[in-house]
């Protein structure tokens, strides 16, 4: 197994889990409650608020052959690129139309801005930023893998069960388009920067096993905990 | 200082992971919150931890004794203020313990089994006490037990799992740089798991065993032989408790120093391991020990007796207990291992805004913010908790 199809693997296994995991399953065949369904809605948002700041991060620490790749995802969550949608006004769009008022939306965004907050607070476990770069760009790269596959279903599910409009979801299309090849590049940025950081497949591994131990999308989204099962090692597979 | 009320969370915060061991296998943190309110309005939280297998305590039983014997005895009282120097802290400790009843009064008392010591019920409110008034001097507990080292070095725990799964830990401990590992053993497998989680991780990191009673004499001194060649540190509480000539003769069987954990829960039970002889080291648990006051007592007397100790942690502790470990560890003369303060390691949610988990190699600040340290988030206690309770000195009852 290449290090490409092990990192495929573990993002895979994630998007399946989170597509058969039993809120997502009822979100999409309209069994949640508008309650649980706007709070799935501010739960995503607080997620991708901050996507450029996070973007911004992996930028500073990426590879010369990821560093292109990084700033135009960067420049396009920002809005400055030829297409110019700022992401963030889009998942504003999104709350705005979920009818969550001024005062709830800012709610979201400080929510949003704790977490990069704890992301400077909290203990590094790391020993360096090469194994906590590793950790958050798999995370954010596997985001985009998800979403590349499911957010045009999960955009589907709010507009037909929430009732929202299609111009209210763009950040989802927008998303299923955009991250096609958002997923495909950010695996080489994940296989280029494991190269260009020499970090031995004993080391990805772990720190693959110590990123995904729970589902990712569930705990952000649903603000609960799913345990990964196991997945394969490099050295198992040879 | 006046205890005018308090509240009392049972908490059911899930697990990261599940946690096994020979005993339990559990999936949340079952602490017990405690928040007092002085007169002045200071609020303090303490937490308990209740373990039928260690104490005979329950979450039920515990919740009882702390509403219906703890509570009344607490608002009697008016405490004592911290003493401006380390000198007296040991003093003032103890008589802030002292205040806490040791049996249930009658009342409500009589389907309740007795444990072997309410430690975990006095724990809960001899911190919320300890914290709510060192708050409202604006002192902060290592003001009273001053740190002897700046940062204290934790331990990683590898679960009763399968190897497979405990070589997967011990690597995620080896990435993270602990130097200390204690490995929970059940007497099946033992062997391969221990060498495939020494392959794992190399010849450097500590490790010691924790069997939890699983064994008989018999079969812990065999497997103490087996593991030998592992360069096994110490072997925590193999045997269930029992006599202390038992662990003796455990210990005179092995070179790996025996260790008691949950054969040492009161002043007596360590003094009667010591006269035998019975190990080298003690586990210090504050939930198990009654708090504090006793644990110190405990420690002094491990210290005479030149018996190493280790301050350990309760399973699923949220960071006020882990603040108390914290405290202790560091004040210490000599402390050999160190548990606890696993935060979000182990817990979906802490319940503390600034969190007291370790870093890298394991190591955390001594804390030095007022009281114990810890910026409790009581919308998080209220959330979390399944049964919560308020106690006002106008009415006991619980509402």
């Amino acid at each position: 197994m290449t290090v490409r199809s092990l990192i495929e693997t573990y993002y895979n296994a994630q998007t399946q889990e989170f597509s058969e995991f039993s809120k997502t399953q009822q979100l999409e065949s309209g069994q949640l409650s508008v309650t649980e369904i706007d709070q799935f809605i501010r739960n995503l948002c607080r997620s991708h608020l901050k996507s450029p700041q996070i973007l911004a991060f992996l930028y500073a620490i990426a590879p010369p052959t990821a560093a292109d790749t990084l700033q135009h995802n960067l420049l396009e969550e920002m809005g400055l690129d030829e297409a110019g949608i700022r992401h963030p006004d889009l998942l504003y769009q999104l709350m705005a139309a979920a009818g969550l008022s001024a005062q709830q939306q800012a709610t979201v965004a400080a929510a949003a801005q704790d977490q990069l907050r704890s992301l400077c607070t909290d203990p590094l476990m790391f020993g360096t930023i090469k194994e906590l770069g590793l950790s958050v760009l798999l995370e954010v790269t596997c985001f985009e893998w998800m979403l590349a596959r499911l957010s045009s279903r999960l955009g589907q599910a709010l507009q037909v069960h929430r009732g929202l409009s299609e111009a209210a979801l763009t950040w989802f299309y927008h998303h299923s388009e955009v991250d096609i090849r958002h997923a495909e590049e950010g695996v080489d940025a994940v296989v280029n920067y494991v190269s260009y950081y020499d970090i031995d497949a004993d080391e990805l591994e772990t720190i693959l096993d110590i990123t995904f131990r729970e589902n990712v999308f569930v705990r952000r989204y649903f603000d609960t905990n799913v345990l990964t099962s196991a997945l394969p090692t490099l050295e198992a597979a040879q | 200082m006046k205890i005018v009320a308090a509240t009392v969370f049972a908490l059911q915060i899930p697990f990261v992971e599940a946690f096994a061991h020979s005993v339990r296998n559990r999936a949340y943190s079952d602490s017990i919150v405690v928040r007092v309110e002085a007169a002045d309005g200071t609020i303090g939280y303490g937490e308990a931890v209740a373990r039928p297998y260690v104490t005979g305590e329950t979450v039920e039983s515990c919740v009882e004794f702390m509403v219906n014997t703890l509570w009344p005895a607490v608002q009697q009282q008016d405490y004592p203020t911290p003493p401006a120097d380390a000198e007296a802290a040991i003093s003032w400790l103890h008589q802030v313990a002292m205040t806490l009843p040791k049996t249930p009064v009658a009342t409500g008392s009589e389907r309740m089994a007795i444990p072997i010591a309410w430690h975990a019920a006095r724990t809960g409110w001899e911190l919320a006490l300890i914290d709510c008034l060192l708050k409202a001097e604006g002192h902060s507990l290592g003001h009273l037990l001053p740190p002897k080292r700046s940062t204290v070095t934790y331990s990683g725990v590898i679960t009763a799992s399968n190897v497979e799964q405990a070589v997967k830990v011990a690597k995620r401990f080896k990435q993270f740089g602990l130097s200390h590992l204690k490995v929970k053993v059940t007497g099946t497998d033992d062997r391969d798991r221990i060498a495939a989680i020494r392959a794992a991780v190399g010849p450097e990191p500590l490790i010691r065993l924790d069997g939890n009673g699983a064994y008989t004499v018999e079969s812990a001194i065999a497997t103490c032989q087996d593991l030998t060649e592992f360069a096994i540190a110490s072997a925590e509480q193999l045997i269930p408790r029992g006599l202390p000539t038992d662990y003796a003769r455990l210990q005179a069987a092995t070179a790996i120093p025996q260790m008691a954990d949950e054969s040492l829960i009161t002043l007596a039970d360590a003094e009667a391991l010591i006269a035998a002889q019975a190990c080298q080291g003690f586990n210090l648990r504050l939930s198990k020990c009654g708090g504090l006051a006793s644990t110190i007592s405990i420690a002094q007397l491990a210290a005479a007796a030149n018996v190493f100790v280790q301050v350990g942690c309760q399973v699923g502790e949220t960071a006020i207990l882990s603040a108390a470990g914290r405290h202790l560890a560091a004040w210490l003369p000599e402390v050999r291992f160190v548990e606890g303060s696993y935060g979000k390691l182990l817990l979906t949610q802490d319940v503390s805004r600034t969190p007291i988990q370790f870093g890298h190699r394991g190591q955390a600040p001594a804390l030095t913010k007022p009281g114990l340290g810890v910026d409790v988030q009581d919308e998080v206690l209220a959330a979390q908790a399944h049964q919560t309770l308020r106690l006002e000195t106008a009415s006991m009852a619980p509402s």
